[in-house]
């Protein structure tokens, strides 16, 4: 048999164990110093911080004072939690898969190379980057009760006005509708990057097959492309659950004395509860404890979506 | 080490020791004998022209004081201001909404000055003291601006429909039938006429909303209210505010009023006084700057009579509040400057000339100053008069949060979701419960 000598046989890579205060390392820590400090003062800190608020009565102007569970007893029973709860997670539902479905639509509408597409690209962007200030005049032109279209079209069939914003029923659909149009542009430019990814060869093996653009959209675009939807379909759901501007800028959050309100209470999520109670009624102990239980629930969604991803995520 | 090595090290640490040292506050100086006053308050650009003039008077004729001013508009005023007060660099002396004052108190924020208010404060020559004044008999501000509420009249309305201007003698009934005239449908008719059209409202007879602007002046005026004088018990369920609740579904019932529905659709709740689309309106002296803004021709006239004489106008006395953290030598120094607003003519006229509040001082606000009669409304005396008869608002330290029950109740019983006996019982219950959950505790 042949011997190989020692020197020769293919040794393991050994990574050489650096020390942290060699000058490589010394450098590293020097240049990722002042993002250390922002995220252990301004991200950990303050997270530790309104944990500890979680535990306590504070209202802002004076310190905190202990008080153990009593903001969790307190929050796991008021009615309103629930009804904030419920809102943000019909919200949710209506808004996660609508807007990811839409997205995905436009991305592959916008992905031809036809002229003048690069400008729709931006049309649909545009919303995005706007103000929900901005936003909320637009959407009153459509949804005012009085001079908006909505009601005017209505009117044309002869159904009678609805109040649109201030109606419990309508209310969160409405929101969603709205926010889905806002948004649905940045997901899209996700999908778009997305979609470069599909290589050319698999509709053109499609196509040889006999496949029509419908079967090509199901059978090749949507597997190939499961991962950016994962991605989509996480980020939506974080948007959704963290959904305030809307909400408070649409629905009345505002304490101003000309602020006209809305169907507060059906459109009230757990965003608007917590800024609510922490600083228009003071009570930011509270709030910390509404926010705390925003964040494991999130967290619960996130995982569970993260587990569920191995059954239908497709990655190359 | 290398030349490129070394300023690159200079760079990273002035980054690093930059973000520490951003957020570190100024601490307060004290140059010989001179004090340092730190003061806030809250101003869009005219009226910190105007309080900074007033400042350099002040300092003009008090050498040992020096002010030093942090000023925002109303919002991001306040949310400074907690921050402040949260971190212990809160100013010395602000000007503090009327509506926040027993807030502050209650919470510890603001210093007892029962001994400066009752020694050093004339009552017969500053309006409002006694509105900062709280059950157990402490004072904890001093007017500096005042607002109150009167009944707001649209004349060219008025007129068109053929009704008698609002008299001092009217009650909310009177209110009532006068507003079914001046309710107009799309075709003109009013709310009498038996063809009148609920759903095509294009003029409303009456609008109120909010707090100053609402629903607790009629309870008031009905020998009811929200609050007891201790500021910890409800008083909702009462059959003095079953009535004057009743006043008002009845109202709405006919279509007199706007509900919350059909105020949304103004986009801003004085949009509709202001456009002509409402011939009446609750509302408080500062609204008459938008109102001669928008070329309006109307009037004011005093708060209307519940159904046994009773009046009410709801009163905001904005007030100089002093930080219970402050040191002795700035207290004296605020002081010096509370004495110096009330009783200077020059800064008090100064101030009238901006026409944002009723003066503090009786005899400017008395004078021509105040009551110019080339500016609307031309019964301005109303506002003075009514402070006979006013009252605050109930705002303790928990005053957003009872608000939230009270209006989200009405909104359910306005737009038709609600009993009146079921309005009662749960704003009641609701209001006290917001009550118990922050006094119990103290």
């Amino acid at each position: 048999m042949l011997e190989i000598p020692n020197k020769l046989q293919a040794q393991p890579d050994v990574k050489k164990k650096r020390k942290w205060l060699d000058s490589e390392g010394r450098w590293g820590l020097l240049l990722v110093s002042p993002y250390l400090i922002h995220f252990l003062v301004f991200v950990v800190g303050t997270s530790l911080a309104s944990l500890y608020f979680s535990f306590s009565d504070y209202d802002i102007l004076n310190p905190p004072k202990w008080t153990g569970l009593d903001n969790y007893e307190k929050l796991f029973a008021d009615p309103l939690f629930y009804q904030a709860l419920w809102n943000t997670v019909y919200f949710t539902l209506l808004y996660v898969p609508a807007k990811t479905f839409l997205a995905l639509l436009l991305a592959v509408a916008l992905n031809q190379k036809l002229k003048g597409l690069k400008l729709f690209r931006m049309a649909h962007f545009l919303p995005v980057i706007s103000s929900w200030t901005v936003i909320a005049y637009v959407a009153d032109a459509v949804f005012n009760q009085r001079i908006g279209f909505a009601n005017a079209i209505l009117a044309h069939f002869g159904i009678a006005p609805q109040s649109w914003l201030i109606d419990e029923v309508w209310v969160i659909p409405v929101l969603v509708l709205i926010a889905i149009w806002k948004s649905v542009g940045y997901m899209m430019i996700i999908f778009l990057a997305g979609l470069q990814g599909i290589s050319n060869d698999m509709y053109e093996a499609a196509s040889i097959d006999g496949a029509n653009a419908w079967q090509k959209f199901w059978r090749v675009t949507v597997p190939m492309i499961s991962g950016t939807t994962f991605l989509v379909i996480i980020l939506n759901t974080i948007y959704s659950f963290q959904n305030f501007e809307q909400i408070f800028v649409m629905t009345g959050g505002s304490t101003e004395a000309g602020s006209t309100g809305g169907a507060n209470n059906a459109s009230l999520v757990l965003m608007l509860l917590m800024f609510r109670q922490g600083f228009s009624f003071y009570k930011m102990g509270y709030a910390s404890a509404i926010a705390w239980v925003l964040f494991l629930i999130l967290l619960a969604i996130t995982l569970v979506q993260f587990k569920l991803q191995k059954k239908w995520v497709h990655y190359d | 080490m290398k030349k490129s090595k070394f300023l690159s090290v200079v760079g990273i640490a002035s980054l690093a020791a930059a973000l520490l040292v951003g957020g570190c506050s100024q601490s307060s100086t004290q140059q010989g004998d001179k004090v340092e006053l730190y003061m806030g308050y809250t101003s869009d650009p005219p009226t910190k022209k105007k309080m900074e003039e007033i400042i350099a008077k002040f300092e003009q004729s008090h050498p040992h004081i020096k002010i030093k001013t942090v000023t925002a508009p109303y919002e991001d005023f306040y949310q400074k201001l907690t921050t402040q007060i949260a971190a212990g660099n809160a100013p010395d002396i602000w000007q503090s909404d009327g509506t926040k004052v027993f807030g502050f108190a209650q919470r510890g924020a603001i210093r007892d000055i029962t001994d400066y208010v009752t020694k050093e404060v004339n009552k017969d020559e500053v309006l409002g003291v006694e509105f900062n004044k709280d059950a157990s008999g402490k004072y904890w501000g001093v007017p500096q601006g005042i607002q109150v509420g009167a009944l707001f009249y649209n004349k060219d309305l008025f007129d068109k429909a053929g009704v008698a201007y609002p008299t001092a003698d009217w009650t909310w009934d009177d209110l009532k039938a006068a507003a079914a005239k001046l309710t107009l449908d799309a075709s003109g008719k009013n709310a009498d006429d038996p063809a009148f059209d609920k759903n095509a409202v294009k003029q409303y007879g009456f609008t109120f909303f909010g707090s100053s602007r609402g629903a607790f002046n009629i309870m008031k005026a009905y020998g009811g209210g929200v609050l007891d004088p201790t500021m910890t018990q409800s008083i909702i369920d009462s059959p003095e505010n079953k009535k004057a609740v009743e006043w008002m579904a009845d109202g709405m019932k006919r279509k007199l009023f706007p509900n919350p529905a059909e105020l949304k659709a103004f986009q801003s709740n004085f949009k509709v006084f202001l456009s002509g689309a409402t011939a009446m309106q609750i509302d408080i002296y500062a609204a008459t700057t938008s109102m001669n803004g928008a070329g309006l021709n109307y009037d004011v006239a005093p708060m209307p009579k519940g159904p046994d004489g009773k009046r009410f106008a709801p009163v905001i006395a904005n007030s100089w509040v002093i930080n219970k953290k402050a040191e002795e030598q700035k207290v004296k120094a605020a002081q010096e400057w509370i004495t110096y607003w009330t009783t200077s003519d020059e800064a008090q006229k100064e101030w009238a000339e901006v026409g944002e509040a009723i003066p503090v001082k009786k005899s400017v606000a008395n004078s021509e100053m105040f009551l110019n009669p080339s500016i609307k409304p031309d019964n301005k005396k109303v506002f003075l008069n009514s402070l006979d008869f006013a009252g605050t608002i109930d705002t303790n330290a928990v005053f957003a949060e009872w608000l939230k029950v009270v209006t989200d109740n009405l909104a359910e019983l306005f737009m038709d979701k609600m009993s009146v006996d079921d309005y009662i019982s749960k704003t009641d219950q609701g209001v006290q419960k917001v009550l118990d959950d922050f006094f119990k505790k103290q």
